[in-house]
């Protein structure tokens, strides 16, 4: 059941939140779980910086945007996987803007039939306009949920 | 830390065999925001259907971010990419790899393979990264 892509819709901010202030507490808690090591993650004081991944963490309060084709069934769909590239370190004090939109949508068929696959590109800022990341995040959907 | 003019392709990066504990995914659930039933209670997990918790997505990327630059130093991960394929299973044993594909000598970067294999040795998670070298 192929879909026809609004191409309005590509790369409209569908969503703007904004998270912070960053806590020491919060990025040490976060690089601790994740293995981390090295005293810049792990040592308060002013050479702490975020672990690298510590922005994954934040995400968008609208999931999708209101007019996503109806034949994707949002009921059943996993994290396909995630592309980060990195800007400045977070640091603690920070406030962090996440804009979301949707950056690529395609459809697949595999063994398991026809699937959707919609990437939300999410732009983080910091407070002084600076990009922390830029994180496409994969989702995979089955195709045939709506009318 | 790893330096750029002893890299090569085809290296392997020294990885990382761990028994990841349920205390560990339990913890990054908590600090991610990820606290939900299926990433903190193998009986939350087992009535979403599952085989019991499972470990982020997320978290397997932070994990990867970590052994990357356990071998070239903080701050070098410019880019990571992943794909979730199969479930990693918190309470085994996993393993973190990775291999140099690519140098770039006019960046002082490398493209890596990276990936995660679990106690079966299925490559549950695999991806490339950036890393920019001193």
């Amino acid at each position: 059941m192929p879909f026809d892509v609004d191409p309005q819709l590509l790369g409209r901010e569908f969503d703007r939140t904004e998270y912070g202030p960053v806590t020491a507490d919060e990025l040490i808690a976060y690089a601790r779980a994740v293995g981390a090591t090295h005293p810049c993650y792990l040592e308060p004081g002013p050479d702490l910086v975020a672990h690298p991944t510590f922005c994954v963490r934040y995400k968008s309060r609208k999931f999708y945007p209101d007019d996503l084709p109806t034949q994707i069934d949002f009921r059943r769909g996993f994290d396909a996987g995630k592309d980060i590239e990195l800007g400045v370190p977070v640091r603690p004090g920070d406030t962090i803007h996440v804009s979301s939109a949707v950056h690529e949508l395609y459809e697949k068929t595999g063994r398991s039939g026809a699937m959707a696959f919609i990437v939300i590109r999410f732009t983080m800022t910091n407070q002084r306009g600076e990009t922390v990341a830029l994180i496409d995040n994969r989702f995979l959907h089955k195709l045939g949920g709506g009318s | 830390m790893t330096r750029f003019d002893d890299v090569f392709e085809g290296d392997e990066l020294p990885g990382r065999e761990f028994l990841l504990e349920k205390d560990q995914v339990r913890d990054y659930a908590r600090a991610a925001h990820q606290w939900a039933p299926r990433f903190t209670d193998d009986e939350g997990a087992r009535r979403e259907g599952l085989p019991g918790m499972i470990t982020p997505g997320n978290m397997s990327m932070g994990l990867l971010a970590t052994m990357l630059e356990a071998w070239a130093g903080p701050g070098s991960l410019r880019r990571l990419g992943t794909t979730f394929r199969g479930l990693l299973l918190p309470g085994r044993t996993i393993r973190l790899c990775g291999a140099v594909t690519q140098r770039h000598d006019e960046t002082r970067s490398v493209e890596v393979d990276v990936w995660i294999e679990n106690d079966e040795g299925e490559r549950v998670v695999a991806g490339t990264a950036t890393l920019r070298l001193r």
